[in-house]
């Protein structure tokens, strides 16, 4: 069986150095090809029950019947969002209209479309992050209300960043950016909680692969629409032009950690194999996308420590970045499939301080150490 | 042992792929290359180590020891002389530091010593808070930008119209037995900094650093390059170009200016750039500039080396132009500055992408310009 043989490769990717890893990873994707590719002659040992489709992989995600246009309504009404939430500099943030885009409620969006779209957010999010995403905005509404005081220690308020003049952010008390919790919590509790949710419910063949509506099965439009959270253009990554949210940080750490590969050939391969009803494949890809998602936030955060030592002695934008990466590290929580334990994803919250501004270099690399060793990115931790 | 099985394992697959499939496009191409690779960069690790790089440490933990000799003294009994004194140990150890300042990887990076000893500029706010606290946690990193060289350029400069008025400080100030505690804090810090990072380059380091003679990123050749323009950038953003409004529309921050109290700006930014130029060249022995002559690095047609040493050249002679205080010359002649930021930006282009591009080292860090 050559798929378990992958199987047990990628298994095995774990125990070895990262170089090696490389090297692994090309050998797993080639195999891939190998096996997927029309025309090759060279197959292994017929399987008596069900024979290998024969079907071609894609180089981009043009499949005639994809639609993840909602996926695609719902990133572009995360982005008005954002968009509001930079209000708060100004103190003219409105709370109320930004969980009012959440429900989709009283066309609150300047794009018309998104408001007559009969689609929302907020039914999309994990049961938890519904929750925690109300109180991140009121947390920001807390600063947005003293935002014409200077932020500092021990004072909520707007400040800049000493390096550059021009970029303020809305920091609590504690130095916390809640407008970045928020929209890394969003990440994970819209994104990968719903990538994550697809991903399993395909490797244990819980969808309809049979019947069409609207010209295409339920597995294929689901596996549609989680290719679309990701945020990146159909012939990512050789295009990366508007990648957004996971699409933007896939890319971001891509010299320590090739997910725009990764998860571009398990979605393309992923999609053919769907289409050909070839199971093990569909199988194997949706693994893979679950492995790498949760992976790829581990490395997100890495990237935000290496952004936070960029601007150590920036106190307002450190501050603001490690707001990031803490918002990450919590975002693990909600991915529904995760194999990093509740009391894992404890521990490493434990290492921040209460106070960003009481943030020493050490916390820093224990952070950074921590998370490096969760995701097996020692090899990596600082050029992610 | 391993190794050579997962090379065999390689090869066959290989192999096989490429005998079994022509669709194979799966591989993994994403190497960079290694250009130049005939060039013997453990030669060139080991000219800037030995005759560059522990060089430049050693003299400037030279300088941390006199300062910090010259704090103590002072402490004991401040006067004039003693203030004087101490001045000067300050500003040699501030113009050490502009040819020390490039290396901060490896053990500089593992104590953060170049944010620990020049974050500029100064946080006045912050000092005065933990001279009249009386405490001082110096690993906060919301204390960096109120140590350092320009905490001490504040303290010994900036803190009375003349020296008999920052004596009083020290003298007759309520705060005065605080103000010399926090003195001896930073100066100690900046000594144990620098002996650290030293007796580590005595140490295993420096076989560490010879030794790693790839171009990848966490090799030797990788992080010296990345450090050296990043250091540069350092000099042209924030010596130079953010003083001088180049980020603000024309908006100038003459106090934002390097050892701002002191007024030794601009020849402070002569040296680094200096420095800098030294390294690239790797002094008289192996360096960058050999490095890019044997990977025949071109430039317009020409040679890149040559157009980089040219472009040295012409912003060392605009450096030349700035005066001291450079606080004073943004103020009543900022065009003159911006046009020394000009030509050094010039230089940016070359070191940062046609350098890095031309031998293959990826630059690591990111732009900091928020998100």
């Amino acid at each position: 069986m050559p798929v378990l043989s992958v199987l047990i490769l990628s298994h095995k990717i774990k125990l070895i150095s990262n170089d090696m890893k490389k090297s692994f990873t090309a050998i797993i994707l080639s195999s891939a090809v190998l096996l997927f590719t029309a025309g090759c002659k060279k197959s292994d040992t017929p399987t008596p029950e069900e024979p290998t489709p024969v079907y071609t992989v894609p180089t981009t995600y043009n499949f005639a019947n994809a639609n993840f246009a909602d996926a695609t309504t719902r990133l572009g009404m995360v982005t008005e969002i954002s968009n509001l939430m930079k209000n708060a500099l100004t103190g003219t943030f409105d709370g109320a209209k930004a969980k009012a885009m959440l429900t989709n409620t009283n066309a609150p969006f300047a794009t018309a479309a998104y408001n007559t779209s009969g689609i929302q957010l907020n039914d999309q999010f994990s049961a938890a992050y519904k929750i925690d995403v109300l109180s991140a905005i009121d947390s920001l509404s807390k600063v947005n209300a003293v935002a014409s005081t200077t932020a500092s220690r021990g004072v909520a308020g707007v400040a800049a960043s000493s390096a550059n003049a021009a970029s303020k952010y809305a920091l609590t008390s504690l130095g916390v950016n809640y407008a970045q919790v928020f929209n890394k919590g969003l990440m994970g509790g819209l994104i990968t909680y719903q990538i994550a949710t697809t991903m399993n419910a395909a490797a244990n063949q819980t969808i309809d692969n049979t019947t069409l509506v609207n010209g295409s099965t339920a597995l294929e439009h689901a596996w549609d629409l989680a290719f679309g959270y990701w945020g990146v253009p159909i012939d990512f990554p050789t295009n990366k032009v508007g990648a957004k949210l996971w699409g933007s940080y896939s890319t971001q750490v891509d010299d320590g950690f090739k997910a725009n590969k990764i998860l571009m050939d398990a979605f393309l391969k992923g999609r053919a194999a769907i289409s050909a009803k070839d199971k093990p494949t569909i199988v194997a890809q949706a693994n893979i996308i679950l492995t790498t998602m949760e992976r790829l936030t581990g490395a997100a955060a890495l990237q935000e420590v290496k952004e936070a030592k960029e601007s150590i002695n920036d106190n307002i934008l450190r501050n603001s970045r490690v707001s990031e990466l803490y918002g990450f590290v919590n975002s693990i929580k909600y991915n529904p499939k995760r194999v990093t334990t509740d009391a894992q994803i404890t521990a490493m919250l434990a290492l921040f301080p209460k106070s960003f501004y009481d943030l020493t270099l050490t916390d820093v690399n224990t952070i950074r150490d921590a998370v490096a060793k969760q995701y097996n990115f020692e090899d990596v931790k600082d050029i992610l | 042992m391993r190794k050579i099985i997962y090379l065999a394992v390689i090869t066959v697959s290989a192999f096989i792929l490429v005998q079994s499939c022509k669709k194979s496009a799966g591989s993994d191409d994403n190497g960079t290359g290694d250009k130049g690779s005939s060039f013997d960069r453990k030669a060139m690790l080991t000219n800037m180590s030995t005759n560059m790089i522990i060089p430049a440490y050693t003299a400037y933990q030279a300088t941390t020891v006199t300062l910090d000799a010259a704090v103590t003294a002072f402490n004991a009994a401040p006067d004039l002389a003693k203030l004087s004194t101490l001045q000067n140990a300050f500003q040699a150890a501030y113009k050490q530091w502009q040819s020390t300042s490039i290396y901060d990887f490896g053990p500089a990076g593992d104590v953060g010593l170049r944010v620990n000893t020049n974050t500029y500029p100064t946080d006045v706010n912050q000092i005065n808070a933990n001279v009249n606290s009386g405490t001082y946690n110096p690993l906060l990193l919301a204390n960096l930008s109120a140590k350092g060289l320009p905490a001490l350029d504040y303290l010994l400069f900036g803190t009375g119209a003349d020296n008999t008025a920052v004596l009083a400080q020290y003298t007759s100030d309520s705060k005065a037995a605080n103000r010399k505690t926090y003195l001896a804090s930073l100066t100690a810090e900046m000594k144990t900094n620098a002996s650290t990072v030293l007796n580590a380059w005595n140490g295993a380091y420096k076989n560490t650093f010879i030794n790693a003679t790839g171009t990848d990123v966490g090799s030797s050749t990788g992080q010296l390059i990345n450090q050296i323009v990043y250091d540069y950038e350092t000099l042209k953003n924030y010596q130079v170009g953010v003083p001088a409004g180049v980020q603000s529309m024309g908006n100038t921050f003459p106090q934002k200016v390097e050892a701002y109290y002191s007024k030794i700006s601009a020849q402070l930014v002569l040296l680094h750039l200096q420095a800098l130029q030294n390294v690239y060249l790797g002094k008289d022995g192996s360096g960058l500039d050999d490095y890019l002559v044997q990977a025949n690095a071109k430039y317009n047609g020409g040679s890149l080396n040559d157009a980089i040493k040219n472009q040295f050249t012409v912003a060392i002679a605009k450096v030349q132009t700035l005066t001291d205080p450079l606080s004073a010359q943004i103020t009543s002649n900022p065009a003159a500055v911006t046009a020394v930021y000009t030509e050094l930006q010039k230089l940016t282009v070359l070191l940062k992408t046609d350098m890095t591009s031309s031998l293959g080292i990826l630059i690591t860090y990111g732009d900091n310009d928020g998100d």
